[in-house]
């Protein structure tokens, strides 16, 4: 944040605190969404540093704020205006500046240890499995044997269940396999606590399926 | 304190009944070989300043493009 005249350090440090809890802005003039005044929870702001008319802070934020009018408004309220001058997001989710975070001269030489030089350690380790990514979600894991139906986008039935996270009614939820990839996320229509008593019928609705059909066999009933 | 509510989800897992997984089936995340990852796999990127998302995630499909990536997009838009 870049201050448009000094401010005195405290009035600063506590402005920024009066922002942290739920604030109403606005979207700015030129963004995708509509223009109306809307509700968001910044969850912390901490100054990291001061110098002369620049500060540096951390902010952790609910999805879809916009940072640039979070330190603008700020100048307002602190009444000398302040700008965004630079912005980096440091996390997101379970994500993080060291979960593998690539540039993409990583990437192009990481392309070319792989093509040239039979080395795939850096192509490797820039090309995550979509399933870190999913860390924080709730997970169902389904038996081999009702994989593919869930697939071919069927609800997932209680006996096909072999374990859970905790989760509630209604909350979205990332369906496995045992071997831990991703098959589906659905929407729970049972409580875990309710599937782990034995109750019968659909745990699961499938929502979008993102496994291709056939990676496991179809399962055939016996008759 | 400095904590996103999804930061730290202690995903706990309990058991249905027992049951084994067939390894001729599918393939383990970690285990995957790059093509397998092609598919549905993800690139954490740092985003040099002052060039459009849309821009570097077109670049990296380029740069990816031998190994038959045909689709990459972004999610995590910062601004408009």
């Amino acid at each position: 944040m870049h201050l448009h005249k000094n401010v005195d350090e405290q009035l600063l440090r506590d402005t920024l605190k009066s922002f942290v809890g739920k604030i109403t802005q606005l979207p700015p003039v030129r963004s995708n969404v509509k223009r109306q005044y809307r509700e968001r929870e910044i969850y912390y702001a901490d100054i990291i540093d001061i110098e002369d008319r620049d500060v540096l802070f951390k902010a952790g934020v609910e999805s879809g704020t916009y940072i640039r009018k979070l330190v603008h408004d700020m100048g307002e309220k602190l009444g000398v205006g302040a700008h965004m001058s630079d912005l980096r997001r440091t996390k997101v989710s379970s994500l993080t500046e060291d979960s593998g975070l690539v540039t993409l001269q990583d990437l192009e030489d990481g392309m070319y240890f792989y093509r040239n030089e039979n080395d795939p350690r850096l192509l490797s380790r820039s090309i995550q499995s979509i399933e870190v990514a999913l860390d924080f979600l709730p997970k169902i894991f389904v038996s081999d044997t009702a994989v593919d139906t869930v697939c071919h986008g069927s609800p997932l039935a209680v006996p096909g269940v072999v374990k859970v996270n905790k989760f509630e009614k209604g909350q979205l939820i990332g369906m496995f396999t045992l071997k831990g990839e991703l098959i589906a996320l659905g929407s729970a229509e049972l409580a875990s606590d309710d599937i782990l008593k034995g109750a019968k019928g659909i745990a699961i609705k499938t929502d979008s399926v993102i496994m291709s059909i056939g990676t496991y066999p179809r399962y055939i009933k016996k008759t | 304190m400095m904590e996103l509510p999804l930061e730290n989800v202690k995903n706990e897992v309990f058991s249905v009944k027992d049951e084994e997984t067939d390894v001729s089936y599918g393939a383990y995340p970690d285990k995957r070989s790059i093509e397998q990852r092609i598919d549905f796999g993800f690139v954490l990127l740092d985003k040099p300043r002052g060039i459009r998302s849309k821009t570097a995630s077109a670049t990296a499909k380029q740069i990816l493009s031998p190994l038959g990536v045909k689709k990459v997009g972004y999610s995590g838009t910062l601004e408009d």
